[in-house]
């Protein structure tokens, strides 16, 4: 097996391992830990120039309690949520829809439509930037969270369908054809057959689309702006007046707005690796 | 400053001492008073989206609103940046009576589309002299198209305590002020902290060094691409400017800070000066600089023969040449013009700026007060909106690439001038 497991290895190479492991995560943990600490500085530090130091005084409360009761935070985590939650049932429930179609019949450009889908992830998101900015001007859904679900429901459909067809195809087909001698109708093999076979991969991918669409940035950025619509990822700059950024809140912020994702990580994360490989490895 | 941001109670406290000066003093103001009640819609879109200036815009609807009961005014407010953007869409279809935006060449290509509507009678009114010091800044093509309800000053904010150990006054002219550099340089102390990496605060350097040295008139001409980026009279700018590089008056690596990241020098008494706009003052405050180590002084004179031109960006109101409610969009210019209103609005607890209506009063604070003073009564050649407002976009952003460079490289100034020159013909000619 490639790699070698880390206990079949020499001594030494695993005392190597086991020496830079921590140093590898520090490096890595480096910006976080930066922005937790700059979360419970004062104001006064950044203007001081004390950016790495210790903080001359603890404001862990002052500066969450700003995030949470002065600002429009708890409307921007609720906006991300009104626009994650849909998007997450949107995609899951019509790539379900679509896997089955794909991955149980046999019509005529069923693989076309199939390399559509597959297709439609190699397109470079950037490039979609200003029609799809156009398109919901014109449709009037610029800046608002409908207009955010829709597009993330549209483009995240492709992948999850891939995802979904592929798992339906490896699940044991005689299943399906013994409910259809039963004269089951379709609709209710996928309901009460194929769809409770699959719930490992709705865990999976529906946790993974949620981090996805939580941390999403760019689509927030070009399709809304404002308290209104606007997700928590993007609201954060609201911290910065005309004049100066408020390098404090800006990070307690993004503390905050981190955590659902992270939490959802730690809560589901063995239907987040799952979701990883289950797609790939067929 | 900082609270004030942050301050929710504000709206109400702001709303209800408005509306307790409306109903004082509006009986005596004639503007107010003149007879026909306003109706119908009024149609505002502001870009006053920050916290403080949010409710600061909220609570002049409301009490306008209160004055014209018949009057319905709908307000709607843009994100500030968006509003950069968004500002011609708005105006040309659809447009709502009254916008904010920029004074000077800022309103040019709004003026030239025909956006804006000339309001060069409510300019004629006698209430108006009082706005006087931004009367050049509101005018393009000899008309007025808009009115100022707020600006702040900039100039060069100092360490006193600093001037006091080495024995240095603030300088008048360019030649105090090149002795008190060079005596803060002998003691290892740095003449100015700036931090160029977004290049905007070379800009000001530029705006004052070149007026100070050419005038405002000359200032302007080069803005609106009339004079050549080569010519003697520009390069004169550069070789005073050249006098504080060589003596090395500016922090090294400057380009590498953000404006904010270059005040711990100044706090730390590293660098005794900051040219800088009133907003670095909050910030110098919760530094820990207290009003006895902070001081302000006018930028000084090179050029004998040129009067004080000053940089005070200059934040405005215009009516949409395709308004519905004209009367009423006038009357709601009126209002924000008025010395109460301007005093209300730019007060500590509100936009904490500077009123335009000279006859409007400031807060007890001694940098708005000196602020107040010098662009009210001495600053007679007249108000620069700032490098990035006067120039056009494009020059601005190619100009100011070029002033970071020239202050990192100045050796490199004739190749400068001539990349700034390409670029003027290209936009103007």
């Amino acid at each position: 097996m490639f790699p070698t497991p880390i206990e079949k290895r020499p001594r030494s190479t695993q005392i190597t391992y086991q020496a830079f492991l921590p140093v590898a995560l520090i490096l890595w943990l480096l910006p976080l830990l930066a922005v937790a600490l700059f979360s419970i500085k004062p104001d006064a530090d950044f203007t001081n120039g004390n950016y790495w130091g210790v903080p001359s005084s603890f404001e862990a409360f002052n500066n969450y309690g700003k995030v949470f009761f002065e600002s429009n935070m708890p409307r921007y985590l609720l906006n991300s949520l009104f626009i994650t939650i849909p998007t997450v049932i949107g995609a899951v429930a019509l790539s379900c829809m679509a896997g089955f179609a794909l991955g149980v019949y046999k019509f005529k450009g069923n693989l076309l439509i199939f390399f559509i889908f597959i297709a439609g992830n190699f397109v470079p998101f950037q490039i979609l930037m200003v029609p799809v900015r156009d398109l919901t001007v014109s449709m009037n859904l610029y800046d608002t969270k409908l207009g955010l679900v829709l597009f993330h429901v549209a483009f995240q459909t492709g992948f999850c369908t891939l995802f979904m067809r592929n798992f339906i195809r490896a699940l044991p087909f005689p299943l399906i054809e013994a409910a259809r001698v039963e004269g089951v109708a379709e609709w209710r093999i996928f309901l009460y057959v194929v769809l409770p076979l699959m719930k490992p991969a709705l865990a999976a991918l529906a946790v993974l689309i949620f981090t996805f669409i939580w941390n999403d940035y760019f689509w927030a950025v070009v399709l809304t702006q404002g308290p209104d619509a606007q997700p928590v990822t993007a609201g954060i700059t609201e911290f910065n007046s005309q004049f100066r950024a408020a390098y404090h809140l800006m990070s307690a912020g993004s503390i905050v707005a981190a955590l659902p994702p992270v939490a959802m990580f730690f809560l589901m994360q063995k239907h987040f690796i799952a979701g990883l490989t289950l797609g790939a490895v067929k | 400053m900082k609270e004030a941001y942050w301050e929710d109670t504000m709206h109400s406290i702001l709303k209800t001492s408005l509306a307790a000066l409306v109903a004082a003093g509006v009986t005596a103001s004639s503007a107010f008073a003149d007879g026909h009640a306003l109706s119908g819609d009024l149609k505002i879109i502001s870009d006053m989206s920050n916290p403080a200036p949010r409710a600061v815009m909220e609570g002049l609807v409301a009490d306008f609103g209160a004055l014209h009961p018949e009057l319905n005014v709908e307000l709607t407010i843009v994100d500030r940046e968006a509003w950069k953007t968004q500002i011609r869409n708005a105006l040309g279809a659809n447009p709502p009576d009254v916008v904010n935006w920029y004074a000077a060449n800022r309103m040019r290509p709004y003026v030239d589309a025909g956006l804006f509507a000339d309001i060069s009678d409510l300019w004629a009114e006698p209430e108006f002299e009082a706005l006087a010091s931004t009367k050049g800044a509101m005018t393009l093509d000899d008309k007025q198209w808009g009115v100022p309800y707020t600006y702040y000053q900039w100039g060069v904010y100092y360490r006193k305590d600093l001037f006091d150990q080495y024995g240095l006054s603030e300088p008048t002219t360019w030649e105090e002020e090149l002795a008190n550099c060079q005596t803060l340089l002998d003691n290892s102390v740095k003449c100015y902290t700036i931090g160029t990496k977004f290049l905007w605060t070379a800009g000001g350097w530029f705006d004052y060094i070149n007026s100070r040295t050419n005038g405002y008139d000359f200032h302007v001409a080069l803005a609106r691409g009339e004079v050549e980026w080569t010519d003697d009279r520009v390069r004169q700018t550069f070789a005073n400017w050249r006098q504080l590089i060589d003596m090395g008056a500016f922090i090294d690596s400057h380009q590498n800070y953000s404006w904010q990241e270059a005040l711990p020098f100044m706090l730390n008494g590293e660098a005794a000066a900051y040219l800088m706009g009133n907003f670095a003052v909050a910030a110098m405050r919760d530094g820990g600089l207290t009003d006895d180590q902070l001081d302000f002084y006018q930028f000084p004179v090179i050029n004998a023969d040129v009067d004080y031109a000053e940089d005070a960006p200059t934040d405005t109101f215009h009516i949409a040449s395709g308004a519905q409610n004209v009367d009423a969009a006038k009357e709601f210019l009126r209002f924000v013009t008025s010395a109460e209103v301007q005093t209300e609005i730019n007060g500590g607890d509100a936009l904490g700026q500077l009123p335009v209506n000279a006859n409007a009063s400031i807060d007890n604070d001694k940098f708005l007060e000196q602020g107040f003073d010098m662009l009210s009564n001495n600053a007679n050649g007249g108000i620069m909106q700032f490098f990035d407002r006067d120039f056009s976009a494009e020059m601005a952003s190619v100009g100011m690439e070029g002033l970071q460079q020239f202050m990192v490289f100045p050796d490199d100034l004739d190749e400068i001038l001539d990349r700034l020159e390409e670029t003027r013909q290209r936009i103007y000619e």
